[in-house]
């Protein structure tokens, strides 16, 4: 093991880290490629030699990944993999990097980067077998559950790389539930911080870092053993790079690593040319936060709405620009987006959609460009927010994103590549995390993510939406029941499909795996809708092609349930069996106090034993294409298969069928179904209003400002801080220059 | 390696949904054709019953076509929209979901969704009574231009081969509402 401490000129060639990565700014800056890289000659040389090189890094990502989850207890990690393993230059460029939550990929770069900027190499020392670990959002990163642990990788007395690994806590010592709290405003209830500290030296956790934990939050053998997973990965990683260099040579490492950013660089250009169409496009997104109905600080208990509009630009060099002029003002809440985080959609996004052949890197990022202005939601001026739900407009946004850029690939041919949006998670706050004393009477808090990743797709361009589809992770896992049962004093009911709830479209989106618990061995357990819910007066996404955004998330809770009494006379239980949208099994069954929760908020009310909640996260993924241009054999399969019910099939689809109670199976009438298609055309010729006229008449409502205040503030809000956007919107509507609600 | 390729009968079974998925599945794993755009417009061409050359496909149902020397947005049912360097959406039906049986027709679970703070915009096609767009949006919220493509770089940058008469890459909505709105100052 080495144990040299260099306080100056660590990096390869002698020089210190940041005249490096100045180095490096500089070739980019004057050159315009990374590291100035105008040819690739190890690539000219022997391509294959250098798909091998990028081969054994990728592989050893991946293997790290695969090895925090043997270690880890947490069932975030082991069953959802919400973990990612990235290996990076010494500038903190990454240059390959594993499947999973790819969205902190350049953050930890960014992490790197800040140390590097901040002179740890002489102040603090970066030495093999150190290891660094932060959560702090000031820095970098989507929100203070996901957490870094980075680790320098020496060979032959210099630093020649770094390698990071992100796991996400579901507890970290926050105010209940311990994680992404929704009474939260500030960074100084969120529990553990770590700027970029040492916490391990020599491949070990320092005593200091681990009397910290333990001391710091309510599951600590679970935080720690997700550190000690990760810090496994890393050694993993920092290990088969050094035997790759022993194979390799340092020289041909530190030319390739170089060359993998600057093809992907060059890659990502080219695809975009290749399979899109330039142009712009335009989507926004509004962030309801209602503070005053939670436990926020009377100064921070404001109700707001906030406009993020977002024009994305497909530029004819390839590039792509986000500008998000005319975003309104942050606010004291912990929905906020900072530029870093921004910067790690953009890896998620492309990672997930365009450039996803395992080659993401630095070099994807460079094609990139963002307009964020300063001291705004995507901005904030202040560095004391509350950072836990960073991932607003990321999952908001980048959902609709996703479809903007999917019209791209449609106009160009590529229909297989389109997606629709699926905002998921975060379009409406369900309760998903918990806090109290579990089954084993211990206090806990959790945030459970078995929902995060369940809802449906958005349908496709050529075919229905799946189930499980999140913009956050490609490949998502609800994981298994009896996990999540070692670790929740929670019992799953059942884990259930429901009825007429998709966005409808030609292809429907994919249907929602709704969730139904009963509150296990625990007399005391809190709710908390985190700040994870944004739309609730406003639908938080759009159709397309004429299709419908789908059912919004919802939650239920039940107190006092009579569960026991149940249970003794022998009597139905409730797992989540819905008939149709009236006939739950939950509210039949079960007598008690019904919730339905409000986003951003704590239920009012304690759980206990045999209390029930159920959960559905669909969350308004879209469906594709006019209703009534469904194949009627598709809404025969939904019917079949107990998705849709006949009220509703008429009613949208148009389609008209009987149940067959011999061959037990949907019969479509088909003439019928032309005669309601045809009639539901000509009712909408009917009702439809010339747009001129619904300009008009939307127009005099602008004028007059008929609408809600929290609106009217959320347009002046936008209308102050834009430069482009106040210009567009008053020209829409032929307002005068200055005019303000 | 050779160019990849895939014949018309498979792009158009691709496009129209009746490609098996296992093939599907290897077009979306393999590299991608150099072709596709050129067919893709070949079988949308065939399949839609006027003559304008399609330009540029915008959704399943409109399209960007040469008319003269104008380049128009075009119902697959023959409805013209206008210049696509405006929104076609000032052009459409349009019917705003106020009421909650409508709300509650579609989306029957627990929710809040308030015409107060919310429209959910229907788009119909004026001539064949299509669905064109579902747009939700916060009351008052300008029609949503989707997409305005750079038409003229896109063929003289990416495909070699520039259109006649180059158009300004410019939306060219607001010069409608400006005439909207003057129209209104004369009634």
């Amino acid at each position: 093991m080495e144990q040299k401490s260099v306080k100056k000129g660590i990096g390869w060639d002698g020089k210190t880290l940041k005249e490096i990565w100045e180095e490096k700014e500089r070739l980019y800056k004057e050159i315009g490629c990374y590291y100035g890289l105008k040819e690739l000659p190890l690539m000219k040389e022997d391509p294959l030699k250098l798909e091998v090189f990028a081969s054994r890094l990728l592989a050893a990502a991946v293997a790290g990944r695969e090895t925090t989850r043997m270690i880890s207890a947490s069932p975030i990690v082991r069953e959802v993999a919400e973990l990612a393993v990235a290996i990076y230059t010494p500038e903190g460029d990454c240059i390959l990097q594993s499947t999973g939550i790819i969205i902190h990929i350049p953050l930890m770069g960014q992490v790197i980067e800040w140390m590097i900027k901040q002179n740890y190499e002489e102040e603090e020392g970066i030495s093999e077998g150190d290891c660094f670990t932060s959560n702090d959002n000031y820095i970098a990163g989507m929100h203070p559950a996901d957490i870094y642990d980075i680790m320098p990788i020496f060979w032959g007395g210099k630093l020649v790389g770094w390698v990071g690994t992100v796991i996400m806590e579901p507890e970290q010592g926050a105010l209940a539930p311990g994680c992404m709290p929704s009474g939260a405003t500030e960074r100084f209830v969120e529990g553990l911080r770590f700027s970029a500290e040492k916490t391990a030296v020599n491949d070990r956790h320092t005593k200091a870092f681990e009397r910290r934990v333990r001391l710091g939050c309510r599951m600590a053998d679970l935080f720690f053993l997700d550190r000690k997973g990760a810090m496994a990965a890393d050694i993993k990683v920092r290990e088969t790079i050094k035997k790759v260099i022993d194979e390799f040579g340092v020289d041909y490492y530190m030319e390739g690593i170089r060359e993998l950013i600057e093809i992907e660089r060059r890659a990502q250009l080219e695809r975009v040319k290749r399979r899109t169409v330039p142009g712009r496009f335009h989507s926004l997104t509004t962030y309801e936060i209602y503070l005053s109905r939670s436990l926020a600080p009377p100064h921070h208990a404001i109700d707001r709405i906030t406009l993020v509009p977002c024009d994305f630009h497909i530029k004819p060099e390839g590039r792509y620009f986000l500008d998000f002029d005319g975003v309104g003002s942050w606010g004291w809440h912990a929905s906020n987006i900072t530029p870093s985080a921004l910067t790690g959609t953009v890896c998620m996004l492309l990672g997930s959609t365009i450039a996803y052949n395992g080659r993401a890197n630095q070099g994807t990022m460079l094609t990139v460009e963002m307009n964020t202005p300063y001291d705004t939601f995507v901005n904030p001026s202040s560095p004391n927010i509350a950072s836990g739900m960073f991932f607003s407009w990321p999952i908001n946004g980048g959902a609709l994103w996703i479809g903007q850029q999917s019209r791209a690939f449609f106009s160009r041919g590529f229909v297989e590549e389109f997606r629709s949006p699926a905002p998921m998670a975060v379009s409406s706050g369900t309760v998903g995390a918990l806090a109290g004393k579990n089954h084993w009477g211990m206090d806990f808090g959790f945030f459970m993510t078995e929902q995060g990743g369940v809802g449906g797709s958005g349908g496709f361009a050529i075919r229905d939406g799946i189930t499980s589809d999140p913009v956050f992770i490609a490949e998502s896992d609800m994981g298994n029941v009896e996990v999540w049962e070692l670790v929740l004093p929670l019992l799953w009911m059942g884990r259930r499909f429901i009825p007429d709830a998709c966005g409808w479209g030609r292809y429907r989106s994919g249907p929602t795996i709704m969730g139904t618990y009963m509150v296990y061995k625990t007399s005391l357990v809190s709710l908390d809708t985190s700040p994870a819910g944004h739309a609730e007066k406003i639908g938080c996404n759009s159709g397309m092609f004429g299709g419908y955004p789908g059912t919004p998330s919802f939650a239920k809770v039940i107190t006092n349930a009579n569960t026991m009494e149940l249970i003794e006379q022998k009597r139905p239980l409730a797992h989540g069996i819905i008939r149709s949208p009236g006939e739950s099994d939950l509210e039949q069954n079960i007598r008690g106090n019904i919730i339905i929760p409000w986003m951003n908020s704590y239920v009012k009310s304690i759980a206990k034993h045999g209390d029930f909640i159920q959960i559905y996260n669909g969350g308004g993924a879209a469906g594709v294409g006019d209703p009534i241009k469904r194949d009627p054999a598709l809404v025969k399969w939904d019917l079949d298969n107990g998705l849709l019910t006949i009220d509703r099939c008429r009613r949208i689809y148009c389609v008209d069928a009987r149940y067959d109670e011999k061959a037990k199976e949907w019969i479509v009438y088909e003439e019928k179904t032309a005669e309601l298609r045809n009639k539901r055309r000509q009712e909408r010729l009917a009702k439809g209003m010339p747009a001129k006229e619904w300009w008009q008449k939307r127009r005099q409502d602008m004028v007059n400002g008929n609408m809600p205040l929290l609106l009217k503030e959320m347009y002046n809000d936008s209308l102050a801080k834009g430069e482009r956007w106040p210009k567009e919107f008053r020209a829409f509507w032929q307002l005068v220059e200055d005019f303000t609600f | 390696m050779p160019a990849i390729s895939y014949s018309k009968e498979v792009i158009r079974d691709l496009i129209e949904g009746k490609l098996p998925w296992p093939q599907v599945k290897s077009i979306i794993s393999g590299y991608k054709d150099d072709d596709r755009f050129d067919k893709y417009i070949e079988v949308l061409q065939e399949k839609v019953p006027w003559k304008e050359k399609i330009l540029l496909p915008l959704s399943d149902e409109l399209y960007i076509v040469q008319k003269g020397t104008e380049r128009i947005v075009k119902c697959g049912c023959g409805y013209e929209f206008g210049d696509y360097r405006e929104n076609w959406k000032l052009k459409a039906l349009i019917h705003v979901l106020e009421t909650e049986e409508e709300l509650r027709e579609l989306y029957p679970y627990p929710n809040e969704l308030d015409p107060k703070y919310c429209e959910i915009r229907e788009h119909y096609c004026p001539g064949c009574g299509a669905q064109l767009e579902v747009d939700v949006v916060p009351f008052g919220y300008p029609a949503v231009f989707d997409f305005l493509p750079d038409l003229d770089a896109f063929y003289r940058q990416w495909l070699g081969r520039p259109l006649p008469q180059h158009k300004e890459f410019k939306d060219m909505t607001y010069e409608l509402t400006r005439k909207w709105g003057k129209e209104d100052e004369t009634s």
